[in-house]
């Protein structure tokens, strides 16, 4: 089980590098995060190997599946995604600031997957079919996208409350401008809803091969439906009401609300055919 | 504009209405806030199971708004009308607009034009207009879209644009969510859903449908010939393979072995899906089938009785058993019939499964010895709008990476006399989405156009 020793490596290095993100914040000390960085770029190296091996070691098993089929194995690519989806923005844009906002949310949420069952099951009945694949990976960088908004969205309400209040001093004076981090939060959602849209498809065509009905109205298929409301309604009124700043970004933080209830709460709470975590 | 709205008509106040963007936000949290109180509240329980969970008022409150089977409710349907009437409305409302800018477009950039735009350089080159018209189209062409060349008032004015279908993603996106109500709706209608279990060696030719006491025939028979439950070695279940075959007018047209979950049976539009399983009651005969030259043909079930044909052989049934056949074991005694030929009757083995090959048949029996007979539980549904649905998903995907990630990128460029004998060279610049990277895309064509002719 050397996936798992290399997921909970990732998982130390992730807290590690979030420390050093929110120091370097703190200390107001850009070389600290460069470290971050660093770091930061192992965890994604690390994880990336621990997904391959963990592939590798369910096919020694005769099982040999795509590992993404359990909550821990989601959780795992939930937080993969978002190393990757992170890495990529701090490139972009050349700053270092996100990482304390947002690696945060990928170090809890291995936090969470090394608390749960992380043995290698083979594949129910159900779930064996390439429309696992395609379904899986959607929506999950779209979720991870989600994430990544949601940490920005918070970035910019204590960077315009201080913006606000006309200083410019403290952690808050090292991040990007409030405009700049309104862009972002729109980026990543313009980002995420493509993908989990297409995330929705193709479970409803997965759900047609597999059961004969492409929609259900079971609980995970409607929160689905509710996350993609909540996103359209941001889209349509930053882009034709000319909705910005606060209204905006509280509406996206929701939008992540909605999407890790979907994710996680409809499993815990609700009863239906997404049965991993429920029991 | 603004005179006209005082003394508006009553319709113009509902079109006003229906094509409001306050009215698509508000239906869509609408939509969303009931979407969430149909997952709070268990859909289509009995109404028992109800009573035992609610407090009888929150029961009574509850049935009154249609809360056990919301997504059918009226005032849930009528949402949907609601949305997909603001959606046409809107649609039909702002198309024409998008329609015109890009067919008519604006292709001199005169000064009041000019000053809206966000980018804006100008500077002076050597010359006359004359000359350095076509040096700028090829110019402009190289370095962003061909342009198109107007004159007025002895300027030049070259127009050129990149990414129109910007415009249309949005409207594609609103299309494709109406394509997939209208294949919803004809799958509704035109279609149906069903759950049938067969038993082994039984045939179906009805269907009960779902929601109803309706029976639809399908026009043909389906047989389960035989089910199996494969396990892992934890005991956690592997696979459910039902082996079914199509009969039509007395002839098997069709047969799939192994029809699992993810993968259904299909015939004229009708698809079989393994969802179910479980003992019928009774036992049936395990026989394998053998060729001529020893090879594995196949597996039956027999079950006590009953006739079973075999496609291109005959027809066999297992008519007698016994635990200990002549102090041999146990023993299935079967008869075949053949047509054109009397029925030959003949003992099988269950510990000498070669011994029937020395009939010298062109197919031979070995008995795999009884089993508890199963049926099969399957999914049958018809859906005549499903493709429609996906043609809808798939605009959708289109119509969003359109609407987001294409930009409706326009350049102007005005030549104008000077007195000098120069000639005035102002280039505008302007994008509907992705600014930011217009914004660089124009310092490039500023550049390349400066340099033009040094």
């Amino acid at each position: 089980m050397s996936n798992v020793l290399l997921f909970n490596l990732t998982t130390v290095l992730l807290g590690v590098a979030s420390a050093l993100y929110l120091g370097a914040l703190y200390a107001k000390n850009e070389k600290i995060a460069v470290y971050g960085t660093w770091i930061c770029a192992l965890a994604g190296v690390s994880s990336t190997a621990a997904l391959g091996v963990r592939w590798y070691e369910s096919y020694q098993m005769g099982i040999g599946r795509i590992p993404v089929t359990n909550l821990y194995e989601s959780l795992v690519f939930f937080a993969w995604s978002m190393i990757l989806i992170y890495l990529a923005v701090e490139r972009k844009y050349g700053s270092r600031t996100f990482g304390a906002f947002v690696l945060p949310i990928a170090f809890f949420t291995m936090v969470f997957a090394v608390t749960n069952d992380s043995s290698i099951q083979p594949l129910v009945p159900a779930l064996q079919s390439y429309w696992l694949h395609a379904h899986v990976i959607t929506c999950f960088v779209g979720y991870a996208a989600f994430a990544v908004s949601a940490g920005v969205a918070v970035m910019y309400l204590l960077k315009v409350r201080q913006e606000d209040a006309k200083v410019s001093q403290g952690i808050v004076g090292l991040l990007p401008s409030g405009k700049a981090l309104d862009d972002l939060v729109y980026r990543a959602i313009i980002w995420g809803f493509p993908f989990l849209t297409a995330g929705i498809i193709t479970g409803a065509a997965w759900a047609n091969y597999a059961w004969g009905t492409y929609w259900s109205w079971d609980p995970k298929e409607t929160w689905s439906l509710i996350v993609w409301l909540v996103y359209a309604v941001y889209l349509h009124a930053r882009i034709t009401r000319g909705w910005h700043g606060k209204r905006t970004a509280i509406l996206s933080i929701v939008g992540f609300l909605a999407t890790l209830f979907c994710y996680l709460g409809v499993n815990l709470v609700l009863s239906g055919l997404h049965s991993y975590g429920g029991g | 504009m603004t005179t006209e709205k005082s003394d508006s008509s009553p319709m113009d106040k509902i079109w006003d209405f229906f094509t409001s963007i306050k009215l698509a936000i508000f239906t869509l949290i609408v939509l969303a806030v009931a979407s969430i109180f149909g997952t709070i509240v268990e859909q289509n329980l009995p109404l028992e199971k109800y009573r035992e969970i609610y407090e009888d008022w929150a029961f009574e409150l509850l049935l009154r708004l249609n809360m056990f089977d919301m997504y059918h409710s009226w005032w849930f349907l009528l949402l949907l009308v609601l949305f997909t009437v603001n959606l046409t409305c809107c649609t039909v409302d702002r198309f024409p607009r998008a329609w015109k800018t890009v067919r008519n477009p604006r292709t001199k950039m005169d000064e009041g034009h000019e000053k809206a735009l966000p980018h804006v350089e100008r500077w002076r080159k050597k010359g006359t207009v004359e000359e350095w018209v076509p040096r700028y189209t090829v110019a402009l062409s190289a370095l962003f879209a061909k342009p198109l060349v107007s004159e007025e008032a002895g300027e030049v004015h070259l127009y050129a644009e990149r990414g129109t279908a910007s415009r249309f993603g949005v409207y594609v996106t609103h299309v494709s969510i109406i394509i997939i109500f209208l294949g919803a709706i004809v799958g509704n209608v035109l279609g149906f859903k069903g759950f049938v279990g067969i038993p082994e060696g039984d045939s179906v030719s009805r269907v009960p449908v779902r929601g109803g006491a309706r029976l639809q025939d399908l026009g043909f028979d389906v047989r389960c010939n035989r089910f199996v439950v494969e396990m892992y070695p934890t005991g956690q279940p592997k696979a459910y393979i039902s082996d079914l075959s199509v009969i039509e007018g007395g002839r098997e047209v069709l047969r799939k072995k192994d029809v699992v979950v993810n993968d259904p049976l299909r015939y004229k539009g009708v698809w079989f899906y393994q969802s179910s399983y479980g003992e019928a009651g009774g036992a049936v005969a395990r026989i394998q089938v053998i060729g001529p030259d020893g090879s594995p043909q196949g597996a039956l079930s027999l079950p006590p009785n009953h006739p079973v044909p075999i496609p291109g052989y005959g027809v066999l049934r297992g008519v007698n058993y016994d635990q200990n056949f002549q102090g041999k074991g146990p023993a299935l005694e079967v008869v075949v019939e053949k047509p054109g030929a009397s029925p030959a009757g003949f003992w099988l083995f269950q510990r000498n499964p070669d011994l029937d090959r020395a009939r010298k048949d062109s197919l031979a029996f070995a008995f795999g010895g009884l089993a508890p007979r199963m049926y099969t539980g399957l999914q049958v549904s018809r859906d005549p709008g499903v493709n429609v649905v996906w043609l809808g998903c798939a605009l959708m995907v289109v119509g969003i990476i359109m609407a987001f990630f294409l930009s409706h990128q326009r350049v102007w460029l005005r030549l104008s006399p000077g007195t000098d004998g120069r000639v005035t060279v102002v280039l505008g610049g302007a994008a509907n989405r992705n600014r930011l990277a217009f914004e660089k895309a124009f310092e490039k064509i500023q550049a390349g156009a400066k340099a033009v002719g040094e």
